[in-house]
């Protein structure tokens, strides 16, 4: 039994929703959820890019293991002109997962080639609004950033199923099958499905039954260390912020909590 | 010896409201499935889902659903279950989903998985109860509904012990 990951359920304000939710996914057997917050642009008016909330604490159990689930945070930008993407925003460093859904086909193609993130979702609520090329999905597939679909809005709607079969269809072709993964994006505890309905549910996708299964497990996993690296030069080094005058106080921005024990600052020892 | 093969997919009913699983009966089910299967796949699902498909074992109590599928079509049948969001059952519409638990060629094998399932459930909620009682109230439950005549050696014997006692 590997270990499945829902990296995107629909964040909301009321904390008791969000635990009925995180519960739910626990009970189904998956091992990890990322808590989704979109930021929308506009164009004139200036908008806050959301903070994510505290994590619940006492996580359930989850399904089938002895450990509790892991929850994540992730930040999705609807992008719709190149310049709302800001590499260096410190509002992003507090999150777990970046990830951006281009509008356009030129967008796409900087995201897939340059942009630095992690996932890159395609929509599925409405048609295509560009065809996917063979060089932006290779370079995307050469760096590690990998594709989103969402499935909880085809058990919605008929006409959704019919977006997202038909865009999962068109991106299978270009990508053949790799790099892929399968998310939620569910708003209600009964929007969530089975990690094993999920790549049962795959094959309408076009994915390949091996494909399928990577597409919950280890092309998650693939994509929470690429998260991870995108923190730190080549993979290699990482950088904390120290306080130079008082040991008392932690690291700022990268909290304990993110960091392996090896890359945490140690005050103690620099007296 | 040559037998007619089938796949078993052993599901469990999730609903927000446990209460509501009362009123499921296996006709219901058999005909929420059928439809999610013919809206998903049209007339050509539909026709597969007509030959030799049943609906094995609904435990009302538990939500484990028991459906039977002919081993050539299951995967595009089980494909259409995610789209299952309720289930009407006297005039009433019960909002669900299914999730697999466990695909078997035989109801064995599911009874077996099933088994050890429950059992691992039960030790999931055994160190929710609050005192000692509660616990021991969890465990009296357990071994009073133990069926007769049924196949659960180890069950089985652990009621009559408990039998002895009382």
């Amino acid at each position: 039994m590997s270990v499945f990951m829902d990296l995107s359920v629909c964040s909301t304000p009321d904390r008791n929703h969000l635990r009925n939710l995180v519960e739910k996914a626990a009970n189904l057997g998956f091992s990890t959820v990322a808590i989704n917050y979109v930021f929308e642009p506009a164009a004139k008016s200036k908008q806050e890019i959301p903070t994510p909330a505290p994590m619940i604490d006492d996580l359930p159990l989850v399904q089938g293991r002895s450990r509790p689930i892991r929850v994540l945070n992730r930040l999705t930008i609807v992008m719709s002109d190149s310049s709302h993407f800001r590499p260096t925003a410190a509002e992003y460093r507090c999150f777990d997962l970046l990830a951006v859904q281009p509008t356009t086909e030129k967008l796409f193609h900087a995201a897939c080639m340059s942009l630095d993130v992690d996932i890159i979702v395609i929509p599925v609520t409405e048609k295509l609004p560009f065809t996917f090329k063979r060089a932006p999905v290779n370079g995307a597939v050469d760096r590690g950033v990998v594709f989103e679909v969402s499935y909880s809005a085809s058990i919605r709607d008929s006409t959704m199923r019919r977006y997202t079969i038909a865009n999962a269809n068109a991106l299978m072709d270009t990508c053949k099958g790799k790099n892929v993964i399968l998310s939620s994006q569910a708003e209600q505890p009964l929007e969530l499905r089975g990690p094993y309905d999920i790549i049962n549910l795959a094959l309408l996708l076009g994915l390949s039954d091996g494909d399928a299964k990577e597409a919950v497990s280890s092309t998650c996993r693939a994509v929470l260390l690429h998260a991870e690296s995108r923190k730190t030069a080549s993979g290699i080094v990482y950088t904390v912020k120290t306080n130079t005058s008082g040991q008392q106080e932690a690291p700022p921005a990268a909290g304990d909590g993110e960091a392996p024990a090896a890359k945490r600052a140690r005050p103690h020892l620099k007296e | 010896m040559v037998r007619v093969k089938s796949r078993y997919l052993l599901c469990e009913v999730n609903v927000s409201n446990r209460s509501s699983l009362l009123h499921l009966d296996d006709r219901a089910v058999a005909a929420a499935v059928k439809a999610a299967v013919a809206r998903t796949h049209g007339d050509y699902g539909a026709a597969l889902c007509s030959i030799r498909f049943c609906v094995k074992y609904l435990n009302a109590h538990t939500g484990i659903v028991l459906l039977r599928f002919p081993k050539k079509f299951y995967r595009l049948l089980w494909s259409a279950l995610p789209f299952i969001t309720g289930i009407e059952t006297r005039g009433q519409k019960i909002p669900c989903f299914l999730n697999c638990l466990h695909v078997g060629g035989t109801i064995r094998t599911c009874q077996k998985f099933l088994i050890q399932y429950n059992k691992h459930q039960l030790h999931q909620m055994l160190p929710k109860c609050k005192n000692k009682e509660e616990k021991n109230e969890v465990r009296r439950a357990i071994l009073s509904c133990s069926l007769t005549g049924e196949k659960m050696g180890l069950k089985g014997e652990e009621s009559e012990e408990e039998r002895a006692n009382t």
